[in-house]
């Protein structure tokens, strides 16, 4: 039978060959981990945007890297996911962009704190994280899906600025957020110009709606239009 | 009660009462944003919420543990405490910097780590109020009659405790490194060293309720600890599958991990064992049931529902979602929520000289309690997976499918009302002991318990 001394032992010797393993594995991962996290890019801006994330408790309610609260959405592709000019515009008004959401606190942060926010997204969506976040693959969309690292399915015979903001709120083809009315069918619905007006300044359109004014570019609007009134 | 100094853990207990308390109430106001209703957004948000559900636990734990070494220690070494008005001090300054803490929590101020949230000067705080409670309990044991294993496991695993909260505290500009430091804290911590914390006071409940002789017990904690240790430290590797970690740690992580489910079965089977084979009945049998119940739920909470997301390829799917939720609720509560309630069951008529442990109430709190915990975890189980198929899977928007969700914290809220009634039994009949004012009874020549 087993004695305490023999008991005794087991728990040191174990305890110890397991520390040392451990040990050992950080030091090397810590060696490995500049050029896997791409920390050659690793800016002022990029560094202060992460201080700006630790001040604010951001992991609080989202999470990066998979880590953190489960109250918002996951941060880790939202660069590539939602592209800097729907960011900026978020940040600076979180409620105006889901309205009637949930809501997230508005921080009033300076143009100066948003570039550096969004360079810590940037930085934190070029790692390479051993297929994290994992792509969804039980949907069979009509249209080829595209290789979203956002982890969001969507399609590519769109435009771009479309994928990355306009699915926020609406759907198209059962993909994309249920904010706004779908998209599908909206060329029956509307004029081209009324798209194109619709989307420079939608309260000048009808005062008082809850869409917010997106940041887009004049070749977005064309680009978009063209792109909304062909859905018949 | 052996000693008048082991009363000074009444008022660790009680503090424990005060924040567990405060903790519900929070997880309540997460509760009702989920559901859609976050009507104290602009007070309270969701972030707030969060932090001060996860600190109190945090605290209100290390009180307990602090509270049960008060009341261990000197029975285990043979003497008074090395210095009560230091054990005073030790609380109200560990209280203040909670406090402190909270209110910080509520304007801002705090460092965004999860669960390391606690800002930076009060950190160096904390770390002053352990240190003066590791000198009063090292003091105790350096001056004791005797060096019990029990003593000596609960010594150092409170030691490695604090000395494990210094690496969340290194400062680095990479995020991956950044949590890299802080599991070394938290998840050495709840799977590592709090285990030694845990199985020490379990082999003095058992010790004590069984009346089965030291050296077998005491024999078995160091296989178990040993267990612990072998597979929680590598295990460490289930933190660095997905956060720009070399991949060798999916296989180390997935290989240690998939054997700390047996270090829970081994302490569940331990304490069933030593219960069944106790050879009187204990008059307090309130604290046997929290304390079997602590290993049989901790098996449950941390052994089995952790293994159930821990492979590195079901983890990449269950990775921040609220599956972590589940496993995290009834793995605390198991393990270390219950094993405080516990030492409490079982010391407070000794402190208090009032045999208020076989009341109705008592029983109910044990029973009312769990059932509420194991309902939550099955809300937060279906509302986590129905999340992984539907968000990770499926594709959809992350706010379109917690729409989805809503219902399963509806069941929720129902759960966490019935375990809330638990807790208020519990409460209710730990005033109803009222305040420290038991008898010394020597101790007898040949007894343990």
């Amino acid at each position: 039978m087993l004695s305490k001394s023999a008991a005794r032992s087991f728990f040191l010797v174990g305890t110890l060959v397991c520390v040392a393993f451990f040990i050992g594995l950080t030091v090397d991962t810590l060696g490995r981990v500049p050029a896997q996290t791409r920390a050659q890019n690793l800016t002022d801006s990029v560094k202060l945007g992460k201080k700006l994330w630790e001040k604010n408790n951001c992991m609080g309610c989202h999470t990066l890297l998979g880590e953190g609260a489960y109250y918002a959405p996951e941060l880790t592709r939202v660069y590539e996911r939602r592209g800097p000019q729907f960011m900026r515009a978020l940040l600076k008004d979180p409620q105006a962009m889901y309205p009637g959401e949930r809501k997230m606190v508005k921080y009033n942060f300076t143009d100066a704190e948003i570039d550096q926010l969004i360079a810590f997204f940037q930085w934190i969506g070029e790692m390479d994280l051993n297929g994290f976040p994992p792509k969804p693959h039980l949907v069979q969309l009509a249209v080829t899906a595209t290789s979203t690292g956002g982890g969001v399915a969507q399609a590519s015979d769109r435009p771009f600025v479309f994928n990355q903001m306009c699915v926020a709120c609406h759907t198209m083809g059962g993909q994309g957020g249920l904010v706004g009315p779908t998209l599908d069918g909206v060329g029956k619905r509307l004029t081209a110009d009324y798209i194109a007006a619709w989307l420079r300044d939608p309260a000048a359109v009808k005062p008082g709606t809850r869409m917010p004014r997106l940041p887009l570019t004049d070749k977005d609007i064309t680009e978009l239009t063209a792109f909304l009134s062909q859905q018949k | 009660m052996r000693f008048q100094s082991q009363k000074v853990a009444y008022y660790f207990f009680a503090t424990c009462m005060l924040l567990l308390s405060l903790q519900i109430v929070y997880g309540f106001i997460m509760a009702f944003a989920h559901m859609g209703y976050d009507v104290l957004h602009n007070v309270i948000p969701f972030n707030t919420a969060r932090t001060t559900h996860t600190n109190l636990l945090v605290v209100w734990l290390l009180t307990g543990f602090m509270g049960a070494a008060y009341y261990i220690i000197p029975e285990e070494s043979g003497r008074e405490l090395y210095s009560v008005p230091l054990a005073y001090l030790q609380l109200g300054a560990l209280v203040i910097v909670g406090v402190v803490a909270i209110i910080g929590f509520h304007f801002n101020y705090w460092e965004g780590r999860k669960f390391l949230e606690i800002p930076r000067p009060l950190d160096y705080l904390v770390v002053v109020d352990v240190l003066l409670f590791l000198l009063n309990i090292g003091m105790t044991i350096w001056q004791g009659k005797r060096h019990s294993t029990t003593s000596l496991v609960l010594f150092f695993g409170l030691l490695m405790a604090a000395l494990l909260y210094l690496p969340g505290m290194i400062d680095t500009d990479n995020q991956t490194l950044d949590s890299y430091w802080r599991w070394w804290v938290v998840h050495l911590w709840v799977e590592g060293v709090w285990e030694l914390i845990m199985g020490a006071i379990l082999s003095f409940l058992l010790i004590k309720l069984t009346g089965i002789d030291r050296e077998i017990i005491e024999k078995w904690l160091y296989v178990i600890v040993g267990f612990t240790f072998l597979s929680g430290v590598l295990g460490t590797g289930h933190h660095y599958y997905y956060i720009g970690t070399p991949k060798y740690w999916l296989l180390v992580g997935g290989v240690f991990s998939a054997l700390e489910p047996v270090a829970f079965l081994g302490m569940a089977i331990y304490a069933i064992t030593m219960a069944r084979k106790g050879g009187r009945t204990h008059p307090n049998q309130n604290a046997l049931s929290w304390t079997v119940g602590c290993s049989v739920m901790s098996f449950v909470g941390a052994g089995f529902l952790g293994f159930a997301h821990t492979l590195p390829q079901v983890n990449l799917y269950t990775h921040g979602t609220l599956i972590t939720a589940m496993h995290g609720h009834m793995a605390f509560w198991g393990a270390y929520a219950m094993l405080v309630l516990g030492i409490i069951a079982y010391a407070m008529p000794l402190l208090t000289g009032r045999k208020l442990h076989d009341t109705t109430t008592a029983t109910f709190a044990f029973w009312t309690s769990n059932i509420g915990m194991i309902a939550m975890t099955l809300a937060f189980a279906v509302a986590g997976i129905s999340q992984v198929v539907l968000e990770r899977r499926v594709g959809l928007d992350f706010l379109t499918v917690q729409k989805e969700l809503q219902v399963h914290f509806f069941g929720l809220t129902l759960a966490a009302t019935l375990f809330t009634v638990g807790i208020a039994a519990y409460i209710v009949n730990f005033i109803r002991y009222g305040l420290p004012v038991g008898e010394v009874t020597p101790e007898q020549p040949g007894s343990d318990s």
